[in-house]
Order: C-alpha cells, then structure tokens, then sequence
C-alpha cells in the first residue's frame, strides 16, 4: 500500500515530476501527430485507390489496350463468384480548351460507363450534381441539375457578400456591378489587395455560373437559334454570299458555345482543375467553368498501329455536365471524364469492320483498363481483406490466362492482373517507409525522454535517500523500494502520454482547422494543396497506434526508472539513514 | 525446566566498519540481557559503538560475529523476508532526527508502518481500524489536533513525538531510540521522554535507549555504559 501512497505523493508532490511527463508529453504528442497524419495518408490512398478503380485492374502495357472486354468480363463474372462486378476504362492524354478563350492546358482523358462506373468505384460519392445517385449518367434529369446549379451560385454570392463586405441586393446583375465598382476604387474601398483580388475572381465566377444556369433554362431556344443560323449559312452558301456566310458561321460559333451537346459529347470534370475552379482561403470551392459551360478536347487517337506520318489530333466540343472529387487531388487536378464510346471512336480504339460489312469485325473494340470490384465480405480485417484480394487477383489472372489463349487479339502486349494496393505499392510503400523513418526518429527522440526521466529519478533517489532508510527501517523490503520508483516512473509514462495523446488526438483532428488558421495569420502554408495528393491533411488516430504509443511511453517510464529504483533497492538501511 | 526467557539477548557481539583504508572495530564483544518490558538505556561518549549496537538490535544491519536473540530467536538465522516483517512489526525506531517523510501530513507519516504491513488489497478492509488506531496513537503523544499538518509546519519536539507515534503504530514488542531528545531543548526531551515512557508501558514494550546524556538515561530502569566498543561493567539499576 505504501509504494502506491508514496507513488502518488511524488508524483503530486514533486516539481521535476512534471519535467519528466512534460517531456513524455511532447514525445507522445509528436509520435502521434506525426503517425496519424502519415497513417491517415496511406489508408486515404488505399481508401482512394479501391474507389477510383476497384479492387483488381487488368491493364494493359501498351497503348493498344484490351480487346474483347465485354467477353472476358463476362467470363470473370461467371468463373470467379466473388467478383461483383467490372467495367471497361480508357485512359489517355488530352489538351483541355476553353472555346473562344486561350486557356489550354493537358489533361488526362478518362473514357467510361455509367451507370456502371458506380458499380465499381466510389465514383458517384465525389459527383457534384448526381451525388450518391446509384446510376449517375451523362444525362441527368435537368431539374437536378438546375437545382444543384442554383445552390452552388447561391453560395458563391454568400462567399463574395463576405469576402467584398456587401449585403447581397437581390438583383445579381446590378450586385455585380456594384462589386464591381467597389473593386475599381483599389485601397480606397477598404478591402485588402488580396481581398480585392478574390473579389474579383469570385465576380468571374457567378458570372459563369449565371450564364451556365441561363444555357440550361434556354437550351431549347439555343438549339433552334443554332438550326436557324444554319440554314441561313445554308441559303447564303447556297446565294454565292461568302461575306455574309462567314458572318453568320461567326454568329453560330458563339450561340454554339451556349448548346448543351447530346450524351454522348458531355463530359464531367475533375474537380480541381487549376483555372476551372479554385479554392478561397477558408478552402471553399468555387466552380467557374463547371456544369453547363463548354469544353473542347483534343487528343491523339494512339489506340491502333500507326505512322507517325497518321498521327492528326482530334477535337471534340463537350458541354461539362457535372464534376467530381475522389478526394484525391493529383487525380482532380488533371481528369476528365468522357462517355467510353466516345473517348474509344476519338482515341481509335473502336471496332474495326471490314469495309462494306459493319457486321464482319476485323478488329475487336479496345479499352485501356478493366476494373473489378469484388463483393463486400463484411467482419474481415484489413489483413484478411488484402489477403482476399491478393487471392482474387490470382482467380482472374488465372481465367485471364485462359482467356488470352482463346482469343490471341485481346491483347497484343503483356497484360498485369494487380490488386489496388500493388498498382500504389510504390507510393504506399514510400510513405509506409516515411512513416517507419519518423517513427524510428522520433523513437531516438522519445530517448531523451527515457534520459529525462532517469536523470529526474536518479535526483529523486538520491534526495530522498534519508526516506529510503526510513521505509526500510519501518519494514519495507528492497522490492518493494523498487516498486515505488517504478511505479513513479511508469506513472509518469502514464501520465505523460496520456496527456501527449490528448493533445495529440486534439491537433490531429482539429489538424485542417488549425492549418488553415496558420495559413491566414502567418501567412505561410505547410500542406501545399498543389504538391499534395490530398486537398485536406489526413488525419486517422487509431485506438491501436495509441494504444502501442501510450505503451511505449510506460515501458520507456519504467525503463527509464530502472536503474535508479535498482540504486533505491540497494541502499543498505544503515548507510541510507545516515546519508548527508 | 526452561531458563527464563529474555526479551533481547546479547552475546559476544562484534562489528567493524571499513572506512577508506580505516578498519573500525565499533564493538568488540558486547554481551547483556533485557528482560521484557524492562527501559534500558545505553550511554557512552560519541564514536562509542552505541547506534552501531542498536542498528543491529533492530536488524538495520548485519552482525560480524556473535548472536542477538529476540525473544528467542536468532536474528542472524532470518531470512530477508522475516527480517523485513520483524523490522515492520516487532521493532519500532525513533531516530535522533526524526526521519519524518515531508510529502506526508502528520497521520500519514504515522500510518506508514501499517501501509508497509499491508497490501494494496488488505488495505481496503483494515484501513478504517488502522487509521482510528493511528489517530488514537497521536492523541497519545498529544498530537491529535495537528494530524492533517506537513511536518515542516511542526517544532522540533512535535516531530519527535509524531515519530514516537510512528514507532508506536504497529504495537511492536521492541522500542528501538537512537538520542531521542538528542536534538532538542532540556525541557522539550524531559517531555519527550515522557511521553516515550507512558506510550511504551502502555504497550507493555521493551525498550532500548541510546543516548549520551546521562540525565535522560537515569529515566531507565537500567543504564550500560559502552565504551570504545565494550560494556564497562558500570550498570546502573534503576531504584
């Protein structure tokens, strides 16, 4: 009972206790900010990397792809029973523009299905109009996507009310003006030269999305207006005019850009494309060139055998019918998706027939990717799951394998048969190796905090020296002297990381919060969210890290107490009673 | 027929120290008797070997040569274990400086003997009892008002009275003082004394005294003189 009391007494008692569990605090603090923000990386890029292409990809090496998809598809489907589903997926490179703007800029173009694309991704998750719908297409109901539309303006006048300090008026047309007017009176507005700039941005943006709104509501009208011009070109075309044919061709191009395109030509952007959308300070989106507004897409059709000499660019027109965030922002920043059939016909990967015979197939239609999504196996933990996986992806490379020798022309390159975590083994492997690297550093770190606490105990024994005779005189035994320094010790540990995980499990959570806040009043940024792949600081504490990091600083407490409850054991009763 | 039996039996007891390359023989063959409940002092001039005697008496040290008998029973022969439950339940200390542990309050410094002779466990169903007879025991030395004081907050003659009632605590059979009142003013150790007297008869203890002014050992029943590390032969019965 004594060892408990006199633990306790020291603990409360003693100022240099508190060094001790300030210096585990900080340990444990540190380790754990830095584990779970590193945790919290590598589980959002599995997380991420299962939601944007399922649980297995079949890919091919070359530029030439897969052929005969909907036949081995349906082949997986029926041989491997724990495959819920798949869908084909082309991927190339692209040049983004803006029609009648000279903003370009590359992009990855993302050819797919839907609805099926949401059978196998978290696809639909990250939509902005059609979000968690279970079927999202590239025709969604127009009511939904004007009541979408309608919000987001809504909260981007909220946004600039904010940021240029005036009361919405009601009346767009004549609020963008008068914000306009406020900005043109630079410093004497009052509003900080970043604010103005923002400002500005924000005018832009309610600007086109206004206008995007109006495309939509007069989508009829546009197309009517379009087929009048046309036949007008058509007479004039047809009167020998050139002068007022090239007019009225100039007068087309610009209702053109207000058309809303069939299906087929829509195309639904990733959100973060930088020019296209931006981030305020606070770190809301806003939308400028978004659902409703136009698009043109040109890429090089490198699907089939070519010459260099072949090689010509195609250009599309698309109207951007949605957007989405996998939360993912390398992949936001740089994708758009296309409907499959299109993006296969542009990239000449399409079927190819003999000529005069549309049913004689000489080639089969190609795809990039196929990406499978498995059946969800609740209660299996996350090695059981990779496990799982790891085992599936060997049944499918097995009736690939199979596949491959009944039909020669699906592929004409190797084709990797890869778990979701194998296609990110090298980024989450190098991040698993940073978070081992900062936990090893951090472990040298915690050390000093093993020192800390040896040196304290070492001070305390030999101050209460005197005390150790005492309790040997009255009875106690050398264990139970080593018992309380251990104790002390430990309780320290305890104490201190409990502390440290409290503050630790506080930052991590509050890590965005408090980052966007370091951001606005130092003015500088850690988390940059161009050279990140995630848009937010991840942030994962998981009962299991705390729990072996709180050990940790136990067994570092009562290691580091060690020697000098050895030291207190030791003392002979005599020589302790009478130390000076 | 059995001899009678003595409280403490001394017999042909020797120890010596090293210090640095000194080899100090303290006592050299000390042999005497205590009967039960018999206040014994034993003086002698300062170097003497009294403190020596009495830390071996009370197990806080290991005997060179000889035998110390308590109650019949051979100390050298005790395991460590029984060493430590003799120190804790038959032996009580009151030390010239008190030795009072200054992160507990006046009750907790005397509950001390009895937080060591229980476990965590046994604590739970003993400690009211421990804690009335801890109270009770400080009322004794006149200390019943100041259980909840720091012993910093006390005078020289109040601690020594709290370790009374330390030693006290556990009713050990041995009452083992080293200079008493050696720290303290004439009138403050007549008190003390007084007060070491009343409690241990109470008890029914028997009691050695180290001490070397000769006033507060003509207290004992009996005095021994040591010196150089030997009795002299001058005892002195108590009338």
């Amino acid at each position: 009972m004594y060892k408990f009391t006199l633990c306790l007494k020291y603990l409360l008692k003693r100022a240099l206790a508190y060094f001790a569990m300030l210096g585990v605090l900080v340990c444990v603090f540190l380790m754990l900010t830095c584990v779970a923000v590193l945790t919290g990386f590598v589980n959002k890029i599995e997380v991420a990397a299962k939601g944007l292409f399922g649980d297995i990809v079949i890919s091919s090496a070359s530029l030439s792809g897969l052929g005969e998809y909907d036949e081995l598809i349906a082949r997986i489907k029926k041989d491997v029973p724990e495959v819920e589903d798949a869908s084909p997926f082309i991927l190339t490179f692209g040049i983004l523009q803006l029609p009648g703007s000279d903003f370009r800029r590359t992009v990855q173009l993302a050819g797919i299905r839907l609805p099926e694309r949401a059978r196998v991704s978290d696809f639909e998750k990250g939509l902005f109009i059609q979000q968690g719908l279970h079927d999202p297409t590239f025709d969604p109901p127009e009511p939904l996507i004007l009541r979408r539309l309608d919000e987001d303006d809504k909260r981007t006048f909220k946004i600039l009310e904010r940021v240029a300090g005036l009361p919405f008026s009601g009346d767009p047309m004549r609020y963008r003006q008068a914000v306009a007017d406020k900005i043109s009176m630079g410093a004497a507005s009052g509003l900080t030269p970043d604010r103005q700039a923002l400002a500005e941005r924000l005018l832009n943006a309610t600007g086109f999305q206004d206008q995007a709104i109006e495309h939509f509501r007069n989508a009829k009208e546009t197309a009517r207006r379009v087929a009048e011009l046309q036949a007008q070109i058509q007479a004039a075309d047809e009167a020998g005019d050139e002068t007022k044919r090239d007019l009225l061709e100039r007068q087309k191009a610009a209702v053109e850009r207000a058309l809303i395109l069939p299906p087929d030509r829509r195309a639904i952007l990733g959100l973060g494309i930088a020019g296209l959308s931006f981030r305020t300070p606070k770190g809301e989106i806003v939308r400028v060139i978004g659902p409703g507004q136009q698009i043109v897409l040109s890429m090089i059709p490198l699907g089939r055998q070519f010459s260099y000499a072949d090689i010509t660019p195609v250009t599309r027109n698309f109207t951007v019918i949605d957007d989405c965030s996998t939360d993912v922002s390398s992949i936001d920043s740089e994708i758009v998706y296309v409907p499959f059939d299109t993006l296969q016909e542009l990239c000449n990967m399409g079927a190819q027939r003999t000529a005069g015979d549309a049913n004689a197939i000489v080639e089969p239609a190609r795809c990039s990717q196929i990406h499978v999504k498995l059946k969800e196996a609740p209660g299996l933990s996350r090695a059981e799951s990779l496990r799982r996986v790891s085992d599936v992806a060997r049944q499918v490379d097995a009736v690939w394998a199979v596949f491959q020798k009944t039909h020669p022309d699906a592929a004409r390159s190797s084709v990797a048969v890869e778990t979701w975590r194998q296609r990110q083994s090298q980024l989450i492997t190098m991040i698993e190796s940073q978070r081992t690297l900062m936990v090893l550093i951090l472990g040298i770190i915690s050390g000093v905090a093993i020192v800390l606490i040896f040196v304290i105990l070492y001070v305390i024994v030999v101050q209460k020296t005197r005390d150790i005779g005492v309790l040997k005189a009255v009875g106690a035994s050398n264990l139970g002297v080593a018992g309380i320094f251990l104790a002390y010790g430990g309780a320290i540990g305890l104490v201190g990381s409990i502390l440290g995980t409290l503050a630790g499990c506080a930052v991590v959570w509050n890590i965005n919060p408090i980052h966007d806040w370091v951001g606005r009043t130092f003015g500088f940024q850690v988390w940059n969210r161009e050279s990140f792949l995630f848009d937010k600081i991840p942030n994962q504490v998981e009962p299991g890290t705390v729990l072996w990091i709180v050990t940790g600083a136990i067994i570092a407490g009562v290691f580091g107490s060690l020697l000098p409850a050895l030291i207190a054991a030791m003392r002979q009763p005599v020589e302790a009673l009478r130390y000076e | 027929m059995n001899s009678p039996q003595h409280a403490i039996e001394v017999s042909g007891l020797h120890k010596s120290y090293r210090l640095g390359r000194t080899h100090l023989h303290v006592l050299r063959g000390v042999s005497f008797t205590v009967e039960p409940k018999e206040f014994i002092a034993v003086v002698g001039a300062s170097g003497s070997g009294k403190s020596t005697l009495l830390h071996l008496i009370g197990l806080l040290d290991r005997i060179d040569k000889g035998t110390i008998r308590l109650d019949d029973v051979d100390i050298a022969r005790l395991p460590q274990r029984r060493r430590n439950r003799t120190r804790c339940r038959d032996v009580g200390f009151v030390f010239q400086f008190y030795h009072l542990l200054p992160e507990l309050s006046v009750l907790e410094n005397t509950l001390l003997p009895a937080k060591v002779d229980e476990s965590l466990l046994s604590w739970v169903s003993h400690r009211g009892a421990r804690r009335r007879a801890a109270v009770e025991m400080l009322e004794r030395v006149g200390l019943g008002e100041r259980m909840k004081h720091r012993p910093q907050e006390l005078s020289g003659g109040e601690r020594q009275r709290v370790a009374i009632a330390r030693a006290l605590m556990n009713r050990p059979k041995f009452l083992l003082a080293d200079e008493p009142t050696g720290n303290l003013d004439s009138r403050t150790g007549k008190q003390i004394l007084q007060v070491l007297r009343t409690a241990s008869r109470d008890i029914g203890q028997t009691v050695v005294m180290v001490t070397h002014d000769a006033a507060i050992a003509a207290a004992a029943d009996r005095v021994l003189h040591l010196q150089d590390g030997k009795l002299t032969g001058k005892w002195k019965e108590r009338e």
